[in-house]
């Protein structure tokens, strides 16, 4: 893509979710921060998104420890193995 | 749609944390969830021919589980499960006290209720993700709460990092319409 200095709408959202995850280089964040300084509706979506990421960020995931994962693949193993 | 394929192996990599945590939400109880969990995937391999391919691989795991989840619940609420569940009140505790006084929470401490929205919150995010396209949770999920790398992701499901980042968009926004009762009211 040519460095364009004006996105619409619809690449912004997806440049602010991209942000998110801090996938965005000096460009995108260049062009993400231009458009909004004159959208209203996407500076109000990328403080919500700020928001969800930061909600969701201190959420606490119980996740299964590799081990409990290998206990149970084993279980499974061996039932397919039959 | 195409034919669902089951793949056994993948099962636990891909829809373990996802049914581990929708049982700890309703059970409460991290040892008893993980037999839950791989009873669950035991009860799919054994009744894998009967998956007529209807539905997705993760909606019929969670059917699957949801009857065992109802099973425990019956079990525990019946005479002998009462027993048991008594009994393994005194017989693991070793705080010494009112079994009363040591379920009131301490007023002074601040993060029990925080503990409680978190808990709060994290059930209405899991039930959200339960009602996105699979592949736009499986996809979320990955990247937002695995942490995985972008790469990663795209080889296993064979899309474009452009395709990864639109379809992670379009499930953020979906989550946090669905989550913007629950989570937004109050801050904005």
């Amino acid at each position: 893509m040519a460095f364009r200095f004006f996105i619409n709408c619809d690449d912004a959202h997806v440049l602010s979710t991209r942000d998110q995850y801090k996938d965005l280089d000096a460009k995108e964040h260049f062009r993400l921060n231009l458009h909004k300084s004159h959208c209203n509706g996407c500076r109000k979506f990328h403080k919500t998104n700020d928001l969800f990421t930061k909600k969701m960020n201190g959420l606490k995931w119980v996740r299964l420890s590799d081990e409990q994962k290998q206990k149970i693949k084993d279980r499974l193993k061996e039932e397919l193995g039959r | 749609m195409p034919e669902v394929k089951l793949v056994p192996e993948k099962w636990v990599d891909r829809y373990g944390d996802y049914l581990f945590n929708y049982t700890i939400t309703r059970i409460n109880d991290a040892v008893l969830a993980q037999d839950l969990v791989s009873e669950t995937f035991l009860a799919g391999l054994k009744s894998a021919h009967r998956f007529q391919g209807n539905s997705t691989e993760r909606t019929w795991l969670v059917s699957i589980l949801k009857r065992k989840i109802i099973d425990q619940y019956r079990k525990q609420n019946s005479k002998k499960g009462k027993a048991e569940v008594r009994v393994s009140y005194l017989a693991t505790s070793d705080q010494e006290g009112d079994w009363l006084e040591e379920r009131v929470g301490d007023l002074r401490n601040p993060t029990i209720e925080d503990e409680i929205e978190q808990k709060e919150l994290g059930e209405a995010l899991n039930a959200c993700i339960g009602s996105l396209p699979e592949r736009y949770a499986t996809i979320f999920v990955q990247k937002s709460i695995d942490n995985l790398e972008t790469e990663t992701i795209c080889k296993e499901h064979n899309i474009t990092a452009s395709n990864l980042w639109v379809i992670l968009h379009r499930a953020r926004v979906q989550l946090m319409e669905c989550l913007k009762d629950k989570w937004f009211n109050d801050n904005i």
